[in-house]
This record gives structure tokens, C-alpha cells and sequence, in this order.
């Protein structure tokens, strides 16, 4: 979206613009294969039948970072992982956003203190949209946080939306 | 894929360019053909790993020539805090290092605790621990078997063992609120009895998984692709087996009869067997070779039903009473040393467990059986195709959080 | 066979580095101060001659221990001088067990390798190297296994201190 950022004065056109590539990026938002611990199995769960990511649009799990917009954090992070972590994020093209699933991603949990390899939290490595609480989650919670991910987008604008990455 | 690739140097076969008469007498011009070993980074982040776990592989062309399995991304200190917290409190770690078989991990470190408490446990707790542990065994190897599929490019069935899984995981929840991580078999006992109408729930679970058992096998099992992929295809042979330490269907799978349920009987698992209410299937090389990948996943696949013997045999048994025993809130755990090893759906997990007599435990150790049967991709890998790795990586059925615990 | 039976055919054979048994038992009535021992019975062995020990009970035809279960090491206090090496034996073909516990001074930190044994140690005495600062002499892999190349410290041992920051990730 580059060349169209802080182009133009809001107007009618292009808020309606600005309505359309939303929707279009919401309704299409493709998830990272990202697993690291527990939270991955609840993960796989809202992939399937019971729970089916699909009927928000976000059913098409791409393993490589490149053709994914989506990274769900499921699980804790380690110092070794964190690096590689770093990695995908650069890898995903933007306009790219971060979930943070469950306890360990969101700041430690439950191996806050006595974890001495343990990141407290994946936003000290990369930039997080939304956090999902749950030591795992519920794949309902899961689904909620996606919707909240979609509100965000759909709240944003080509317009006033200062660039993402430097 | 995040795989890369880099050079090494030394070529391993050069040919120079030369002229060739074929039989036919036409001219055949060779060409310099080089190639390179290759080193490709499979991992941490790849769908086949289950998890994050990087193997670095040596690949001659399609040849796979070593592999270095590289662990630690998942690492959480889980024995270090066994150090640090009361005993009662380490109970939530035990179901985050096998995060699929969450039920025999409370069980495994329950037993080690009790065994230094010499605590007597109600004989209706032991049924619900057995039919729990059980019933997550199903669970564990419908995730191993499901997964194993989508890597070998079946989609469906995952789909498919996903839908009973979330039945039993609907069960899990209403004896224990938990989805996966559970805490409910504690020490002393079970958390609480089984609310009104679950055994009978999980009785009607056990009639339809039966059903829909034979659909898996039809499906996946005498699948001709599935077979063509697996058999012949990572093969471990007996005393390498036991070099490595393996335990579990990656030990039976190469034909060993050892199952600790069976040979070093613990809880009810005596009685059972004694009642010949199950048997131990063991790999019989019936499509390939003896210790192959097939042979691992037929014996996970006959366990599950195996599983559904036991639990019915337990909600046969089953009588009212007591659920936990009396312990103390804060836990004292007289000195000493305990080991117990229990029949994990991967294999041998073993809690070590030292106490000083105080609250808090001198040395929590996790013996994780997937840590020991991962070992083994060392000594497997060499000269398998690239193709063919995936399938033998699948077929050892790791968890990475018991890996790096 | 039970552990009397294990210890008594040990002692038959000669097995090399065998120091003793250690059994529980209950606590002195008559001493308060005693609070007794519970668990499992094991067999002190000399570290030195551990892999020496370990094919022995391998070899044996009647100890048959073709597997080794567990090999980890515990740091028992922060002011004793020695660490423990834990193993854990365990027979198919016999359906026994034995645990066996090595002494090794916190000091000199050093034990000959049992991977030419059981190739199921390498892994295993990885781990215990990183975490616990055990020299295994003539390991075939002598890396980290679980904590990253550069890590600075012994994780298991009672008086580690934990880290400020990693390559500029903040502990705290």
C-alpha cells in the first residue's frame, strides 16, 4: 500500500477505498503454521471441523512466513527461539500482524520466574496486535482474538495509518 | 519452508568431458556433471517437525547422508522449577512437557510422589486415573496417527480423528474444566469424582470410537500410497532398538513384546492383564521389513483399541467410593528417592523425584520418552531419501515439549 | 529378580566400581533427628569406573540390563561437595530394575563417557554436561543440547544465578 499512504485528503472516495481493502484484507487474513507448544494442538483444533478458522477467512495455513499476513505466537518462547522468531516476522511481507497465544507469549506465564531461557512475552521480540489469554486458550478464545484482529484492521485506513515497519 | 542451503566444498563426483560411443554407434557427448553434498536446515519452523526442532541434514542429491537433530527450542526449565516449587504446584508443569498425553504425566508424577509418601490410593480412584490415562492415550495416538497422515500428504483423516478428539476432549473438560491441560489426577488420588452420567458417556464414546476405528484403518492403514511410503522405510532393527534406549510403539514397533503395563505392572494394570482384558500388539514387519515406519503406526493404531478394552474393563469394575486419600494440604514429603517409569503413549516416562523432607523437592527429573526415541533420527536418517525423512521423523512421534522439557 | 538378588549376583561377579547398598529404611525412634529413607534401593558405584560397571550389568546374562532408562545428574544442596550421577537400568528380557548413584566431586567435575556402552547416554550426558558443568571424558559430541552454544553458567546447580539479559532480550 505503499504508494497510496498519506496520498489523499479523506474523502468519500476514498473512505469507500479504504472499506473495500479492508474488507478484502480481513476477510482473507492467512495464518503462519507456527506451532511451538501446547497452544499449537488448540491451534490445530480451530483448524478443524469442530471449530473451522474457515468461516472467518482464516483457514488457509501457509508454512512459509512469505505468503503468510498472520503470525500466531502458540506457545512459549525461548531465548533460542526468539532470534528465528525475529526472522519470520522480517520474512512476512506487510502489511503483516502478530496474535500472542496463550500465557507464555503473552508475557512468561506460568515459567515467568524460574524460566531462565524464557522470554516474557513475544512483544519484547516482535510488535504484538493482539494477546489471547488462557494457559492454553480455548479455541473459542482463539476465534475471538481473530475477530478482534479484524476490527483492528477494519478500523484502519490507508490514509491516517502510519507505516508499520521502519 | 525455511530451509537453506549452503555449499560445501568438496565435490563428490567429478566427471570430466569426454566422448562416449554407445553400442548403437551414435555419439554421446558427457558433460562436467559435479555434485555437492548439501547441508539443508530442516527447521525449527516447519510443519513436519511437530513443533520447533532443527535437524540439520547432509544431503547427496535426494540422499540423505547425517543428520543432526538440534533441540532446545522449546526449552523451559521444567526441571529447574521442580526445584523451586511446593510439590503440589509442580502438578501444572507435568501437563506442559506432553502436552498431548497431559493425563500420564500427572499420573507419572503422582505415582513417584506416592511412592515416597507410601500413600494407599482408593480403589475408585484408580479406576477413573486408569480410564483417564487411557482415554488420552487414544487421544495422544489420534494426533500422532492424524498428523502422521497430513505429512504424508492425507489431509482427510486428520479432519476426521480431530472430530473424536474433540468428543474426548469434551469428556476431559467435564470431569476436570481443562481442554488439554488437566492437573486432575493428584497426588493422593483424582481431583474429584466423575460427575453423574460421564461413565456412561464415555461408554457410548468407546461404542462409536470402535466404529469409526475401523474407518482409519480402512482409510489410511492398507492404503496403498501409505503403504508404498512406509514400509521399507526407516527401518530399526532390534539391538539398535535397545542401543538407543528406545521404549514404547518405536520399541514394539521393531517386535519387542515389552510394555510396562504388562511386564512391570503398575496401579490396575496387573489385575487387568491378568483378566486378559488386553494385549500388547507388537510390529510384525507384515508390509515391509520388521521395525519399519508402517510397523510404528500399526502398533499405535492397535493400541487405541487395546485402550478401549482397558476402559471398558474399568467401567465394568467400577464401584463408588472415596476419590483421593487423605494428604495434607501443604505437602511433606518424607526423605528419600523414588523412580517410577510408567507406560507413556510414547514410552517409557520416568519421574525421579529427591526429597530432603521439606515442601519442596530437591530434584524433579523427567525422563521423556520422546527425548530418548528422537535420539535414534541419528543413526536412521543416513541413507534414506529426503522424501522418505519426513515419513521417518513422523513415524517417531515426538513432542517437543517433552523433548526440551 | 528383586534388588537383594540383583546386589548379591553383582557382588558374585566382581562388578567392577561397586562400593555398596543403600536401602530404605524406617526412622530411629529412639533419634528424633532421624527422619529414615523412603524410595527405592540403589547401588553406590564408583564414577570412574561407571561404564566398566554398565557393561557388566549389560553383558551378564542373568542382570541382562540392555537398557538404560534414565542417566541424569542431581546437585543434592548448595554447600555439599559432591554431585550424583542417577542411572536407571532397566532389563527387557528380565523385567528388573536397578538404579545405580555415583558420587562426583562438585570440584573436578570429571567422569569417563558411556556412550561406547549405550549409545542412549550421548543425549543424556549432554544434558547433565550443560546443566550440571560434568566433564564427560571421550563424549563423541561434546556440544550444548538444550541451552543455546553461548550460554554462560550451570542452570542445575543449586547456587546458579539467573541471567540479567540475553543478546539484548531483558530476563526481568
Amino acid at each position: 500500500m505503499g504508494f497510496l499512504e498519506k496520498q489523499f485528503q479523506e474523502n468519500v472516495l476514498t473512505t469507500k477505498v479504504d472499506w473495500l481493502l479492508n474488507w478484502c484484507r480481513l476477510s482473507s487474513i492467512w495464518p503462519m503454521t507456527f506451532g511451538l507448544a501446547c497452544c499449537a494442538i488448540e491451534m490445530m483444533a480451530v483448524g478443524c471441523a469442530h471449530h473451522d478458522i474457515d468461516r472467518f477467512g482464516a483457514g488457509a495455513f501457509r508454512a512459509s512466513p512469505r505468503q503468510a499476513d498472520l503470525m500466531i505466537v502458540a506457545g512459549t518462547v525461548n531465548f533460542k527461539m526468539a532470534e528465528r522468531i525475529k526472522r519470520l516476522y522480517d520474512q512476512m511481507p506487510s502489511p503483516k500482524y502478530v496474535i500472542a497465544m496463550g500465557a507464555c507469549a503473552t508475557g512468561g506465564g506460568p515459567y515467568y520466574k524460574f524460566g531462565y531461557t524464557v522470554v516474557k512475552g513475544v512483544d519484547r521480540v516482535v510488535p504484538v496486535d493482539v494477546y489471547v489469554a488462557g494457559c492454553p486458550p480455548r479455541p473459542e478464545a482463539l476465534l475471538e482474538g481473530l475477530m478482534k484482529l479484524q476490527e483492528k484492521i477494519q478500523n484502519s485506513s490507508v490514509i491516517r495509518r502510519p507505516a508499520r515497519t521502519a | 519452508m525455511t530451509s537453506t542451503a549452503q555449499e560445501t566444498h568438496e565435490p563428490t563426483i567429478t566427471r570430466s568431458d569426454e566422448e562416449v560411443v554407445l553400442d548403437s554407434g551414435e555419439r554421446e557427448f558427457m558433460f562436467d556433471v559435479r555434485t555437492q553434498d548439501m547441508e539443508v536446515n530442516f527447521g525449527p519452523q516447519h510443519p513436519a517437525t511437530h513443533g520447533v526442532m532443527r535437524i540439520l541434514m547432509r544431503a547427496d542429491g535426494e540422499v540423505c547422508t547425517g543428520a543432526q537433530p538440534h533441540l532446545g527450542y522449546l526449552h523451559r526449565c521444567a526441571e529447574k522449577i521442580g526445584e523451586n516449587v511446593e510439590w503440589l504446584q509442580y502438578l501444572p508443569y507435568t501437563d506442559r512437557y506432553d502436552y498431548l498425553a497431559a493425563m500420564n504425566n500427572n499420573l507419572g508424577y503422582s505415582m513417584a510422589v506416592e511412592k515416597l509418601m507410601g500413600v494407599e490410593i482408593p480403589r475408585r480412584a484408580l479406576m477413573i486415573r486408569t480410564i483417564c490415562a487411557e482415554l488420552n492415550r487414544i487421544g495422544s495416538h489420534l494426533i500422532a496417527f492424524g498428523t502422521y497422515g497430513l505429512d504424508l500428504g492425507a489431509f482427510t483423516p486428520f479432519l476426521y480423528m480431530f472430530r473424536e478428539r474433540e468428543w474426548m476432549m469434551a469428556l476431559f473438560e467435564k470431569i476436570c474444566g481443562a481442554r488439554l491441560t488437566y492437573s486432575y489426577i493428584r497426588i493422593g488420588g483424582v481431583f474429584n469424582d466423575a460427575p453423574p452420567g460421564w461413565l456412561s458417556e464415555v461408554e457410548r464414546f468407546c461404542d462409536t470410537f470402535e466404529e469409526k476405528w475401523k474407518e482409519y484403518c480402512d482409510l489410511l492403514m492398507v492404503n496403498h500410497i501409505f503403504v508404498k511410503r512406509t514400509a521399507d522405510v526407516g527401518v530399526i532393527p532390534v539391538d539398535m532398538a535397545l542401543d538407543f534406549g528406545l521404549t514404547g510403539p518405536m520399541l514394539r514397533g521393531s517386535g519387542v513384546d515389552f510394555d510396562l503395563r504388562k511386564d512391570m505392572p503398575y496401579e490396575l494394570y496387573d489385575e487387568i492383564w491378568k483378566d486378559k482384558a488386553f494385549e500388547i500388539p507388537v510390529g510384525t514387519g507384515e508390509k515391509g521389513t520388521l521395525g519399519d515406519c508402517w510397523d510404528r503406526v500399526y502398533v499405535r493404531v492397535m493400541e487405541m483399541m487395546e485402550s478401549i478394552k482397558i476402559v471398558r474393563w474399568c467401567l465394568a469394575a467400577i464401584e463408588p467410593g472415596p476419590v483421593i486419600a487423605d494428604i495434607p494440604k501443604t505437602l511433606r514429603v518424607p526423605p528419600g528417592e523414588a523412580y517410577v517409569g510408567i507406560e507413556n503413549p510414547r514410552g517409557e516416562l520416568g519421574h525421579y523425584v529427591v526429597s530432603d523432607g521439606g515442601k519442596v523437592g530437591v530434584r524433579v527429573r523427567v525422563r521423556g520418552p520422546s527425548f530418548v526415541n528422537l535420539a535414534v533420527l541419528e543413526a536412521i536418517l543416513p541413507g534414506a531419501l529426503i522424501a522418505d525423512a519426513i515419513a521417518i521423523i513422523g513415524s517417531t512421534d515426538i513432542v517437543v515439549g517433552e523433548t526440551d522439557r | 529378580m528383586d534388588f537383594q538378588g540383583i546386589h548379591d549376583r553383582l557382588q558374585a561377579i566382581q562388578a567392577p566400581g561397586l562400593q555398596g547398598a543403600d536401602e530404605p529404611r524406617e526412622p530411629d525412634p529412639e533419634n528424633k533427628k532421624d527422619k529414615g529413607r523412603f524410595g527405592d534401593p540403589f547401588v553406590l558405584v564408583d564414577a570412574k569406573l561407571l561404564p566398566a560397571f554398565l557393561q557388566v550389568c549389560r553383558d551378564d546374562e542373568r542382570l541382562n540390563m540392555d537398557l538404560v532408562a534414565d542417566f541424569t545428574a542431581t546437585d543434592p544442596a548448595k554447600d555439599d561437595e559432591n554431585l550424583w550421577i542417577n542411572v536407571q537400568l532397566l532389563s527387557i528380557g528380565q523385567k528388573h530394575r536397578l538404579a545405580i548413584k555415583c558420587m562426583i566431586p562438585k570440584a573436578n567435575a570429571v567422569m569417563p563417557t558411556s556412550v561406547p556402552v549405550h549409545r542412549s547416554c550421548q543425549w543424556h550426558e549432554r544434558e547433565a554436561a550443560e546443566m550440571y558443568g560434568i566433564t564427560f571424558e571421550g563424549h563423541p559430541d561434546p556440544r550444548h543440547i538444550l541451552l543455546p552454544d553461548d550460554w554462560v553458567g550451570f542452570p542445575m546447580r543449586k547456587d546458579y544465578e539467573f541471567p540479567e539479559e540475553y543478546h539484548g532480550i531483558s530476563c526481568k
